[in-house]
C-alpha cells in the first residue's frame, strides 16, 4: 500500500511537471548546445593545461599572438553560457527525477548514477570556475587540480550520456530530417499525451486526468471558467470562431485542438527565446573583459579593460607575492645561465642593450586579457650571450618566495620567438612594481601566469 | 512491469537499441566506451593530484549542488510557474511568456552577479579584481529588465485588444 502511494506521488509529480517544453526534442536541441559548450570548455581547458604542464616533447604555436587570449576567452565565455544552458537542460528533464519505480534494472541504476555524477560535476565545475574568476575560494579542495579532474569526469559523462541516449537523439534527428522543420514537429510529449489515457494512468486513476492533490492543484490553476473563452480565442489562430454559441461539439473540439497546438508552439518558442536571451545577456554583460568591442557593456565581468597600474589589470600583487623588498633592492641583477656560464645584468645594463618594442596581450587563465605595448631585450639575444642551444628550453625563476609559478619552464619555440622579451617598460613607462619591476617575461600566446614577473634568473636547460 | 512514462522518461529499456542501425550501434558502443574511459581517467587524475583528505569535500559539493538544484531551485521555478499559469488565464498567453522569460533572464544573471557582490564585499586584496560598481550595475540591470518587459507586454496587450475588436 505504501509502495502504491509512493508510486502515485511520483506519478503525480511527473504529471504536475508536464509541460510542452519538456520533451525529447527540446532535450536534444538544448543538449546539443550545452554539449558544444562543454566540448569548447574542455578543449580550451586542456590546451591551457598543457601550456602550463606540457608533456615531454610538446611544442606549441606562438602565432597568432592572440591565440591564448582567444582560447581562454572562449573557455570563460562558454563556461558562462553553460549557466543558462545547463539550467534549461535540467528544467527539461526534471520529471525524470520522479521515475517510478526509482530503479528498474541494474543498467537503469548505472544510468541514473551516471546522470547524478554528470549533473553534480557540471554544477560544481561551472560554479567553482565562475568563483575562481572572482578570486573567491569558499571550498575545501584545491581549485586547479579539481577543475582539471572534473573536466575529464564531465567529458566522460557527456560521451556516456550521448551514447546511452543515442536512440532518442537519432529519433529526433530523423524526425527533423523528415519534415525539415524544427519547431512544428509532433513528437509525443506531455501535452499531447495528456489527452489520450495512458494504460498506466487508466489503471491507477481510471482516467488520464490527474487526481488527488495534483489534480485539485491543477484544477485550481486552470479554473477560470468565465475567462476561458477569451483566453482560448486569443491563443487560437485568427479566423477560428470559437465563441459561437451554436458551434457543434466537433467544432469546439477542433478549436480546442487548434488552441492547444498554438499554445504548445508558443510555449516552445517562448522557452527557446528565453534560453537564447539568457545566454545572450550573461555573455554580453561579462565578455567585455576579453572582447574589446563589448567593453562598453561590461557590467558584470570581474575585470575591466584599462583598469590597473599603467592601464593593465594585475593577477598577483607584489604584496601577495611578497617581493617588494627584493624587487626594489639596489643590488638587483638578472642572472642568465647556461652550462656553468653565468652572466649577471643590472637593470641599466639591460636598458643599454638593443631594445625591442612589441604589442602583446596579457591573457589570464581567468579569461580577461589586455593588449599592451612592451619594451625590453629580446630573450633570444640573452640566450645567445650565454651560447645556449637553439633547441634549449629555459627555466625562469621569479623573486617570489613561494607560489606554484615561482619557477616555470619556457619551451624553445617561445625562447627563440622574436616577440619574446625580457620587458623593462610597459605602455611607455618604467615597468610598475605590480607588473614585475625590475624585469618580467612577455611572450606571445602564453597564459599570464607564465609571463613571469619580478625575474631573477633565466637558465638554459640541457637539450 | 508497466511504467509511468512521461515526456522526460527515457530509460535504457524504453529507448532500447533494437531500432538502431549498425552504424549508430557502433557509435553508441564507442561513445559509451570512451565515456567510461574518460570517467576512469578523471577519477585517476583526481586521486593522483588531490590529497585524499580533500576528496570528501568534492563529493560533498557535488551532492550539495544536486540537492540545491533539485530541492530548491526547481521547486521554486515550479511554484513561480504555477502562479503565472494561474494568472495566465486573465492575461494573454504571450504576455505571460514574456514576463516568465524576463524573470528567468533576470534570475540567471542574478545567479552570476550575487556571488560577485559577495566576493566584492569580502575584498580581494587586489584593486584590479572586481573593480566596478556592480551593485549599481545590478540595480540598473533589473530596472532595464522591468522596463523592457513592461514595454513589450504593453505592446502585445495593445495588439491583442485590437485583434479582439
Amino acid at each position: 500500500m505504501v509502495q502504491w502511494n509512493m508510486r502515485q506521488v511520483m506519478y503525480e509529480a511527473q504529471r504536475a511537471l508536464a509541460s510542452p517544453v519538456r520533451n525529447p526534442r527540446m532535450a536534444t536541441v538544448i543538449g546539443r548546445l550545452l554539449g558544444l559548450a562543454f566540448v569548447l570548455c574542455f578543449g580550451t581547458g586542456l590546451y591551457s593545461h598543457f601550456l602550463q604542464e606540457p608533456l615531454p616533447g610538446m611544442h606549441f604555436a606562438t602565432r597568432p599572438e592572440l591565440l591564448y587570449q582567444f582560447t581562454q576567452g572562449t573557455h570563460i565565455i562558454a563556461g558562462i553560457a553553460c549557466f543558462p544552458l545547463l539550467l534549461a537542460k535540467l528544467f527539461i528533464v526534471f520529471p525524470d527525477l520522479f521515475q517510478q519505480p526509482p530503479v528498474k534494472s541494474f543498467l537503469n541504476f548505472l544510468e541514473r548514477a551516471s546522470i547524478a555524477l554528470f549533473v553534480g560535476a557540471s554544477l560544481v565545475q561551472i560554479t567553482i570556475g565562475l568563483l575562481n574568476t572572482y578570486q573567491w575560494y569558499p571550498w575545501p579542495f584545491p581549485f586547479r587540480e579539481t577543475h582539471f579532474a572534473l573536466g575529464w569526469v564531465l567529458i566522460g559523462s557527456l560521451a556516456l550520456h550521448i551514447g546511452i541516449k543515442l536512440p532518442i537523439i537519432a529519433r529526433v534527428w530523423r524526425k527533423e530530417a523528415d519534415d525539415g522543420s524544427g519547431d512544428d514537429d509532433h513528437l509525443t510529449d506531455a501535452v499531447a499525451r495528456d489527452r489520450t489515457a495512458t494504460p498506466e494512468a487508466v489503471r491507477l486513476f481510471g482516467s488520464s486526468r490527474p487526481t488527488g492533490v495534483t489534480g485539485r492543484l491543477l484544477a485550481w490553476i486552470d479554473a477560470t471558467p468565465d475567462l476561458r473563452a477569451d483566453a482560448t480565442a486569443e491563443r487560437a489562430p485568427s479566423g477560428l470562431d470559437t465563441g459561437s454559441a451554436s458551434a457543434s461539439r466537433d467544432d469546439t473540439a477542433d478549436a480546442e485542438d487548434a488552441a492547444r497546438t498554438a499554445h504548445t508552439r508558443l510555449s516552445r518558442r517562448g522557452f527557446l527565446t528565453t534560453v537564447g536571451v539568457s545566454v545572450g545577456t550573461v555573455v554580453v554583460l561579462t565578455t567585455g573583459q576579453t572582447v574589446a568591442p563589448l567593453d562598453a557593456v561590461n557590467a558584470f565581468a570581474p575585470r575591466k579593460k584599462g583598469v590597473g597600474q599603467q592601464g593593465v589589470p594585475v593577477n598577483r600583487t607584489s604584496k601577495q607575492a611578497d617581493v617588494a623588498a627584493d624587487a626594489l633592492a639596489a643590488g638587483w641583477v638578472l642572472t642568465v645561465a647556461h652550462a656553468g656560464v653565468e652572466r649577471s645584468f643590472s637593470r641599466s645594463e639591460l636598458l643599454a642593450m638593443p631594445q625591442t618594442e612589441v604589442d602583446l596581450p596579457i591573457a589570464c587563465v581567468e579569461g580577461w586579457s589586455q593588449l599592451a605595448r612592451w619594451r625590453g631585450v629580446r630573450l633570444s639575444d640573452l640566450a645567445d650571450l650565454v651560447s645556449a642551444d637553439a633547441a634549449a628550453s629555459f627555466r625562469l625563476t621569479s623573486l617570489e618566495k613561494k607560489g606554484a609559478y615561482r619557477q616555470t619552464t619556457m619551451g624553445s619555440e617561445y625562447v627563440r620567438d622574436q616577440l619574446t622579451l625580457v620587458a623593462l617598460e610597459l605602455n611607455g613607462e618604467t615597468l610598475d612594481l605590480e607588473h614585475g619591476y625590475p624585469a618580467r617575461m612577455i611572450a606571445p600566446g602564453r597564459p599570464g601566469v607564465l609571463q613571469t614577473k619580478w625575474l631573477s634568473r633565466i637558465e638554459a636547460m640541457d637539450v | 512491469m508497466s511504467t509511468a512514462r512521461t515526456a522526460g522518461n527515457r530509460s535504457v529499456e524504453a529507448s532500447g537499441s533494437g531500432e538502431l542501425g549498425p552504424a549508430l550501434r557502433v557509435t553508441r558502443i564507442v561513445l559509451i566506451t570512451l565515456g567510461l574511459a574518460g570517467l576512469a581517467w578523471g577519477a585517476y587524475v583526481l586521486f593522483d593530484s588531490v590529497k585524499p583528505a580533500r576528496i570528501p569535500g568534492i563529493a560533498l559539493w557535488m551532492g550539495a549542488a544536486i540537492v540545491l538544484h533539485d530541492g530548491v531551485i526547481s521547486p521554486l521555478v515550479f511554484f513561480c510557474g504555477i502562479l503565472l499559469r494561474r494568472a495566465g488565464h486573465r492575461i494573454s498567453g504571450t504576455v505571460i511568456l514574456v514576463v516568465q522569460g524576463a524573470i528567468v533572464v533576470g534570475s540567471v544573471m542574478s545567479l552570476i552577479v550575487v556571488p560577485l557582490l559577495i566576493a566584492q564585499s569580502r575584498g580581494t586584496g587586489n584593486p584590479t579584481v572586481l573593480p566596478l560598481d556592480y551593485g549599481v550595475n545590478f540595480a540598473v540591470f533589473w530596472a532595464a529588465v522591468a522596463v523592457v518587459t513592461a514595454a513589450v507586454s504593453f505592446g502585445l496587450y495593445a495588439r491583442g485588444r485590437r485583434r479582439l475588436r
